[in-house]
């Protein structure tokens, strides 16, 4: 039996928050932006007709630029943390990838590279989404606030990018919603970001070793 | 490319993303729509210049299609088919096969109309130095009435406005109906085109009139909506039976295989084929204005004008004014003629409450509806990548 036991704090109240606005907001947005580019009237009535979809769509966007950015202005340390290990990609990051932290069932590992606060695949998750995040703000609200006086090729562009990045991000976001909640080797640490912010230590010092290990230092 | 008649010559078709960009390029207000549904245009008050269509995103504006029909009638042994080419036409046209923008392929376009099947080939500048004889000409009747002068008391009052683009007219029409009487009483050339060949030229080629086609190449949309106007019947026929745009004559050099840039320099027909410099520059806006002074200028003063370029109306500025100094033989003094530009329809509602309130010290108001004139028309090819 190991000699690890008790829980762990990975994610604090305010990023635990963050992540649900966010959420909210990506799944409103998701919904509504799907809604009225194929035109489904069925999901764009539930918001009240299509008119009303693009505008909780607009405001769902004002959220989900708000939410993040008061986080990283009330929490920059942390923020700037973040950006920081997401950054660093070490040896034992490639070697993660090479067997994709043995979250593939035909890819046998015995023991995967030991980790940080995140593992290289979150990593490469949370870059992306930061760019995602950043293309379809940018594109967003030149598309709302200033769609009469931009070029029509501009405006183009825009609506090219913004449907694009959703697209992609959406994807993404099942891949997460996946390993986070369903796959059985990893739905073990759902609680952290969605209710309590807590790990199980034990776990944690088998899947995020290298952070584990710098915190058993601190203390 | 809509083939469907519509009520309209503008529509909004299913592809629209309601981006909501068109409700503020469209200078009457006509289309309706808020973000995020489908837009719709309102056709009373749509003036049909298509502006909405070159500038949506997504190509989801559409005009109403003329092209089948012109097709059938090449095709027809029985029908003598003639053509007419707007001047911002041939200096649009090229875009379309890859040439810089401005690039003059008028000869190049002869040839292309004749391969197409035209019996005739045949140009609007001829008809556009008739409208601007007739413009300036009536201006001339204006400010003789006046000044009081003898025997043009049924002339109409100042200023007088153009009357060559058929959107301004429909605006006018809808908008500001008092304002008619300053409008020029001169038809457009195109509608000056049909009818003379309709009757001028049937006697000269000895053809059954009613076997004339007479097609147009426009860089305008609004001209469809014009040639279809009920009051355009003056030869016995319709004037002008089709109206075919920049863009559609393009797709129809392309889909009947013509190597457009390999064809060579051809000329217009004679008979109602030539033109001079002053009609050519109708396309741009200030060119009415500057082809009118020319002619004026002329009338007026009975001497042959050393330079012609009046470069005080020329510019891109919505609305722009000039004085011009134009000595007048029959009063013996030289008269002082303010005459103004207005390019786009949404700069010129001041201008027109100015003249119903007398307000306006104007003798002669050109108004052309589409953003730098005719050469910017709803129906010329739409560039995205020169933004």
């Amino acid at each position: 039996m190991s000699e690890i036991s008790g829980k762990v704090l990975k994610h604090d109240t305010q990023t635990r928050s963050m992540h649900w606005v966010h959420l909210i907001g990506f799944l409103i947005l998701a919904l509504t932006g799907i809604a009225f580019y194929w035109d489904l009237i069925g999901i764009s009535n539930i918001f009240g007709g299509p008119a009303n979809a693009s505008l909780v769509h607009r405001w769902a966007g004002v959220i989900f630029t708000a939410g993040p950015t008061i986080y990283i202005l009330l929490n920059f340390e942390r923020f700037a943390k973040f950006i920081d290990t997401i950054s660093h990609f070490t040896k034992d990051d490639f070697a993660w990838l090479k067997t994709m932290g043995g979250y593939i069932p035909f890819i046998k590992v015995d023991k995967a590279p030991p980790q940080d606060k995140y593992n290289a695949g979150q990593k490469i998750l949370g870059g992306l989404i930061i760019v995602g995040c950043l293309l379809v703000i940018l594109t967003g609200f030149p598309m709302w606030l200033w769609r009469h006086t931009l070029p029509a090729a501009f405006l183009a562009m825009c609506y090219n990018i913004h449907f694009w990045t959703a697209i992609i991000m959406i994807l993404l976001i099942c891949g997460h919603f996946f390993l986070a909640a369903i796959h059985p080797k990893s739905r073990i640490e759902f609680a952290s970001m969605m209710l309590d912010g807590y790990v199980d230590a034990e776990i944690t010092s088998h899947h995020n070793e290298k952070w584990f290990n710098a915190l058993q230092k601190v203390e | 490319m809509s083939t469907v008649s519509t009520t309209g010559i503008i529509t909004v078709s299913n592809e629209c993303k309601a981006c909501d960009h068109c409700t503020f390029i469209c200078p009457t207000g006509a289309i309706s729509g808020k973000l995020g549904e489908k837009h719709h245009i309102e056709l009373k008050k749509c003036i049909n210049c298509g502006q909405c269509l070159i500038n949506c995103p997504f190509g989801a504006i559409e005009d109403y299609s003329m092209v089948n029909e012109v097709k059938a009638a090449l095709a027809d042994p029985k029908k003598f088919v003639v053509v007419q080419e707007a001047p911002a036409v041939r200096v649009a046209l090229g875009e379309e096969f890859g040439l810089a923008p401005g690039t003059n392929v008028k000869n190049k376009m002869y040839a292309a109309l004749r391969k197409l099947g035209f019996d005739k080939v045949y140009d609007t500048e001829f008809t556009a130095d008739l409208t601007i004889m007739e413009e300036g000409t009536e201006l001339i009747h204006r400010v003789f009435n006046a000044l009081g002068v003898e025997g043009f008391e049924n002339s109409g009052p100042l200023p007088q406005f153009t009357s060559c683009c058929p959107a301004w007219i429909k605006y006018a029409e809808d908008k500001y109906p008092h304002v008619l009487p300053h409008i020029s009483s001169a038809k457009s050339p195109q509608q000056m085109f049909g009818p003379v060949a309709k009757t001028y030229l049937p006697e000269k080629l000895n053809i059954n009139p009613a076997d004339i086609t007479v097609v147009s190449v426009m860089p305008c949309t609004a001209k469809k909506y014009e040639c279809d106007r009920p009051e355009f019947m003056s030869s016995g026929f319709k004037d002008v039976d089709y109206v075919v745009t920049t863009r559609e004559l393009a797709q129809m050099i392309k889909d009947a295989g013509i190597d457009f840039l390999n064809l060579s320099d051809e000329k217009a027909d004679k008979l109602i084929g030539l033109s001079t410099g002053a009609a050519t520059i109708f396309g741009a806006t200030g060119g009415v204005m500057e082809a009118a002074l020319r002619t004026a200028y002329e009338l007026l003063s009975g001497q042959t004008l050393d330079k012609v370029d009046f470069k005080a109306v020329r510019g891109l500025a919505p609305v722009r004014e000039a004085t011009v100094e134009i000595p007048v033989k029959a009063l013996g003094k030289a008269l002082p003629v303010n005459v103004c530009i207005v390019t786009g329809l949404k700069h010129v509602d001041t201008v027109i409450e100015d003249v119903l309130a007398g307000r306006s010290n104007y003798h002669f108001i050109e108004v052309m509806n589409c953003p730098g004139g005719c050469i910017n028309g709803g129906g010329q090819p739409i560039r995205r990548d020169t933004y």
